[in-house]
């Protein structure tokens, strides 16, 4: 068989430099005026793309070189970080998308590899964010040891939950995650110890001393204390994203495919489904729960209100939106879930309403979501 | 413990399980018409509840003043548009998902259910806020011992079993329900048989949001206040019930609901610490009873569908 | 040059002088912040509050003789405490935000101290009761107008045991607002010893359901029911007081002193017992020029038991701004020396925490669909009877 050959790196990385350039002018607009042209702008300009086939360009260049403008990608939230250096507020939703990228990727190793549904998802995240509460306050455990700790209390309190979620297929399935989620936040919302309806602070992050919480200043140049925090989350997402992306690549991600697409065939040719069901569910929330672990230190709070069923939906409706089981889809989605309210102020009233009308529109009209799963690719450029 | 105390927890579970099997036997009915999980089903009572509320302040300012006809008119209202209401859900979201695996319905109802919640607290007036629903049921009481037994909750009760009792009815004894029945259990033969198949979705869908009005109605009469939020909760109640009971059969989703009521009743008697715990409880005991049971307590193999 | 171009450049100057000297004429512009609950349960307080400081802005921007004019930006903190300490990061990272009126919500304030200190963010309360938000940390930039729920609490425990009643079950929602009421009321009681607290309930700030807890109250028979919580939840349980037939005096803190309440039991309100620090908003010393003010600018909705002191927080915030310029550290410093300061709520004296002392406390007694004051009250003078009163 003949292959065909390479499609070039450019279109993917003009549309990177394009969409970082769209993301920064994005974030520093303040009249809401601007940012509604931008908004109108960006949207105008994706339709434009999907219907004149520049999308299908610039996802084969992804997909054939994406070890490249990965790289790129990096470059380019730096670039974005360091425009914004002394902001503190963008900074935090920076490092918010970053870090709900990580949590809906546990989500989509769970759903969109395994076909494990979670509706708990904020839950996880929530075990992680009190994880570090408690360690910090209360003990001197290392501080990135608590994120290792975190994602893996969130594994293990989500092996709980294995008997039921093994047991059970489709809508009663959906049941036992959906009792979790409510029964977690009841559950801290009425004992003490936690903090209850309060919620406990959190205290900022120190690695060898180094204290994420003051602002830094290096040369004359003074950077937001947020900073620090940026860093080590885009190593996290950076690692959560390889890990992923190795995971769906190898034959772990085979057997998972294997098993979401036809459970009794997936059986007929030997694979254990229980046993790959069981991987995925608890890789997915170590992931969540390490997200989540750092998000309580960023934020410096935790209270049982932020990790309610309708947060768990939130996430779940980032993963429609992005496309089932395409990270980088995953990582647009975040981006217009996070930013776009935040910055649109006259509609952050009404952003639920929005993010419940778009996942209908996406499920009525394009159920694979933006960007959706290309069937297995095995190597970057590899064609059947 | 003193028999009066007793007789009042006992009630309180009866009211609360009346209005949780309710809500559950909408959701069994949906399933088992279409196989599919109307999760918005709670939400629709919530609207159903703020549509009566609304009739009220309607009424009021025209001046009616006699309550059982506010209620009368307030509930037909109610149940009406909730019916227009679930049918318009049936034949725009659900019926074209049909064909896309069952959770996209599942996802595009939990969505709906939010878009509801949201456009009653983003759209009624002051619609953040709780509020206080006519306490329209005579209020007289009588003194049992410790235990108060008050005529407004025994009306509830009653006209709750009658209703439950009604729909049994229709689905039993009526053509009507003869042919929902016959699609609930085969949709192409049924369909041969001359049964048409959208209407009879339809009107299921109607039947069950018009069960979701009442129960709202109920609701709202019962704790004196509504607000958007009493949806969720009494939906994933009624969902968790009609589970427990095996999805497809009515009495289970009676059982499922009844026996919700009782575990949060224990929970809150036996457990020493805040009744608060009582959710905590109940839900832990669903999730037990799931990895027990994967299909409910009512196998569906061995119920029969409604 | 030509002489078009020779016009060209006069006009050009002239323009340019024009911009020079309107801008040299403008003031520049500063932006204070404010936070409270604008929807939820407790939405009236926060709107009151909100309309409150916007009045404060409104006289100063109309004031020729102030220095800057002033923006003002509101964010709304739900009552909820996650939400509180979201936005109350977004107001303090934002460095053009100088200063803020926040939280009426006890709940809210105590979650946010930290992340005022966190940014340097300048605060003065004024809704919040708990002791705890200026008295647990010594942050420089947290201060308060009104005052602590210590003092109304005393003043309960005393009218309780004047009247003689015996037992008393207390039921106090989770948040550290109720947990502090339980704590200074529980403590005030047994100072004064006579009436005894026979069970003590928490219950979730959002709860629905109070059968649980009503029908072990009654069980219990108590004189009393001490309620330490706000007013949506107060509504509930005393409904579902009058449905189970437990037949006991209400008795509430500032949480229920509020229009929703009454609005929300109708005639179910009558002899709820209620107190609060401060005196009423026309016996302060301002009160009748902020009620004046206030209703000439017709708002939706009515000030509230805690406008007038919203309404001071944000004319101090003001005042200083206009002494030393609009910079978080100055203002910091220039708050710390608050002593004797007039205001519509009478003199303002920080101490070493930023706590103001509000010396009066107001009984109140619902008659006839109104907060009245004990003392003028039916009540009082025998004419009706509370519950369980000889």
């Amino acid at each position: 068989m003949a292959q065909k050959a390479r499609v070039s790196a450019w279109p993917g990385v003009i549309a990177l430099a394009i969409a970082t350039a769209y993301l920064i002018a994005l974030l520093a607009a303040e009249k809401q005026a601007l940012i509604i042209a931008l908004l109108v702008a960006g949207i105008a300009v994706a339709v434009a793309a999907v219907w004149s086939g520049l999308l299908e360009g610039v996802s084969s260049s992804f997909a054939d070189h994406e070890d490249a403008l990965g790289g790129c990608a990096i470059i380019a939230a730096l670039v974005v970080a360091a425009f914004f250096h002394n902001n503190h507020f963008v900074l935090l939703l920076i490092i918010t998308v970053l870090l709900y990228s990580v949590a809906t990727l546990g989500l989509n190793v769970q759903f969109g590899y395994a076909g494990v549904l979670n509706f708990a998802g904020a839950s996880f995240f929530g075990i992680g964010a009190y994880t570090s509460a408690v360690l910090n306050a209360y003990t001197s455990v290392p501080h990135l040891l608590v994120l290792l700790i975190g994602g893996l209390l969130a594994a293990l309190i989500g092996s709980f939950l294995l008997l039921p979620v093994l047991r059970t297929r489709g809508h009663y399935a959906a049941v036992v995650t959906i009792a979790f989620a409510l029964l977690f936040k009841t559950f801290l919302e009425v004992n003490d110890v936690l903090g209850g309806p309060q919620g406990m602070q959190v205290k900022g992050m120190n690695i060898l001393g180094w204290s994420f919480n003051d602002n830094i200043k290096i040369g004359g140049v003074s950077f937001s204390f947020y900073m620090n925090y940026f860093v080590v989350s885009l190593l996290l997402l950076l690692a959560a994203f390889v890990l992923v992306r190795r995971l769906e690549r190898s034959w772990i991600g085979l057997n998972l495919d294997a098993l979401r697409l036809d459970e009794t065939a997936a059986t007929c040719f030997g694979l254990d489904i229980a046993r790959w069901q069981i991987t995925a569910f608890l890789i997915g929330n170590f992931l969540i729960g390490i997200a989540g672990a750092l998000f309580g230190m960023v934020g410096g709070f935790v209270a049982p209100n932020n990790y309610t069923f309708a947060d768990s939906l939130i996430l779940v409706s980032i993963l429609l939106l992005g496309g089932i089981g395409n990270p980088w889809g995953l990582v647009v989605a975040t981006i217009i879930v996070v930013v776009v309210p935040e910055k649109l102020q006259t509609i952050q009233e009404y952003r639920f309403l929005l993010y419940a009308l778009m996942v209908i529109m996406v499920l009525l009209f394009r159920p694979e979501g933006l960007l959706p799963r290309p069937v297995r690719r095995y190597f970057p450029g590899w064609r059947p | 413990m003193d028999l009066g105390l007793f007789a009042q927890y006992v009630m309180n579970g009866l009211m609360l399980g009346m209005m949780y099997a309710l809500v559950a036997v909408g959701f069994t009915l949906f399933f088992g018409v279409l196989d599919v999980i109307k999760f918005s089903h709670g939400d629709v009572l919530t609207v159903g509840a703020f549509t009566a509320l609304a009739t009220f302040a309607g009424l009021s300012a025209l001046g009616l003043r006699s309550q059982w006809l506010e209620l009368v008119i307030m509930l037909v209202l109610a149940t009406l548009m909730m019916a227009l209401l679930g049918m318009l859900i049936a034949r725009y979201l659900v019926m074209p998902l049909r064909s896309a695996p069952a959770l996209n319905t599942l996802l595009i109802t939990l969505m709906l259910g939010t878009v509801l919640r949201e456009c009653v607290r983003l759209f009624y007036p002051q619609g953040a806020n709780p509020k206080p629903f006519p306490a329209l049921l005579p209020r007289g009481s009588v003194d049992l011992g410790a235990f108060n037994l008050r005529l407004d909750n025994v009306l509830m009760l009653a006209a709750g079993v009658l209703v439950i009792l009604g729909v049994q009815y229709l689905l039993n004894r009526t053509k009507l329900g003869l042919a929902i029945r016959a699609v609930a259990q085969d949709e192409e033969t049924a369909r041969t048989m001359g049964i048409n198949f959208t209407a009879i979705v339809l009107v299921t869908f109607a039947i069950g949001s018009g069960l979701a009005a009442f129960a709202g109605v109920m609701n709202g009469l019962y704790y004196n206040e509504i607000n958007f939020g009493i949806g969720l909760y009494l939906g994933v109640i009624g969902f968790s019930a009609a589970i427990i009971g095996g999805l497809g059969s009515i009495y289970g989703a009676i059982l499922g609901g009844f026996l919700f009521a009782g575990l949060q009743i224990i929970g809150t008697v036996m457990l020493p610490f805040a009744s608060a715990y009582k959710d905590v409880f109940a839900f832990a005991v669903v999730i037990a009873i799931m990895a027990w049971r994967p299909t409910g307590l009512i196998r569906e193999k061995i119920s029969e569908r409604v | 040059m030509s002489k078009t171009g020779q016009r060209m450049m006069v006009g050009i100057a002239a323009i340019t002088f024009v911009i020079a000297a309107a801008t040299a004429e403008a003031k520049d512009k500063v932006k204070v912040g404010f936070i409270g609950p604008l929807t939820g349960g407790v939405s009236v307080n926060g709107l009151g509050g909100r309309n409150s400081a916007d009045l404060a802005v409104r006289l100063r921007n109309a004031d020729t003789k102030a220095k800057y004019e002033y923006e003002l930006v509101v964010l709304d903190d739900e009552c909820k405490p996650n939400v509180a300490v979201q936005v109350a990061t977004k107001m303090a990272a934002d460095n053009e935000i100088i200063a803020g009126a926040t939280h009426y919500c006890s709940s809210t304030a105590i979650a946010t101290v930290d992340t005022y200190h966190k940014f340097g963010f300048p605060v003065i309360v004024w809704g919040a009761v708990l002791p705890d938000i200026t008295y647990r940390n010594k942050y420089p930039e947290v201060h308060r107008v009104n005052g602590t729920m210590i003092n109304q609490n005393d003043a309960n425990a005393e009218l309780i045991s004047k009247l003689g009643y015996k037992t008393i079950a207390v039921i106090h929602d989770t948040t550290d607002y109720g947990k502090g009421h339980n704590e200074y009321f529980s403590k005030a009681l047994a100072r004064i010893g006579t009436a005894k607290i026979v069970g003590t309930f928490g219950v979730t700030a959002e709860q629905q359901d109070f059968t649980a807890e009503l029908t072990k109250i009654k069980a219990l028979n108590p004189d009393v029911i001490y309620f330490g919580g706000l007013t949506p939840i107060g509504v509930r349980i005393r409904q579902q007081m009058d449905k189970l037939g437990v037949k006991a005096v209400f008795d509430g803190t500032s949480g229920i002193v509020s229009d929703a309440f009454i609005q929300g039991l109708g005639p179910l309100a009558e002899g709820t017992l209620a107190f609060r620090e401060g005196a009423p908003t026309e016996k302060l010393p301002g009160g009748k020029f902020f009620i004046e003010k206030y209703s000439a600018q017709k708002y939706d909705n009515p000030p509230e038991a805690y406008g007038a002191f919203a309404f001071a927080a944000m004319d101090m915030i003001l005042d200083t701004i206009e002494k030393v310029g609009p910079d978080r550290k100055k203002l910091i410093d220039a708050l710390a020396d608050v002593k004797d300061r007039d205001s519509i709520v009478g003199k303002i004296t920080f101490d070493d925490h930023g706590q103001n002392t509000v010396p009066v406390i107001t009984k109140y007694v619902v008659q006839d669909g109104k907060f009245v004051e004990w003392d003028d009250s039916e009540y009082a003078s025998g004419k009706r009877k509370l519950p369980g009163q000889s």
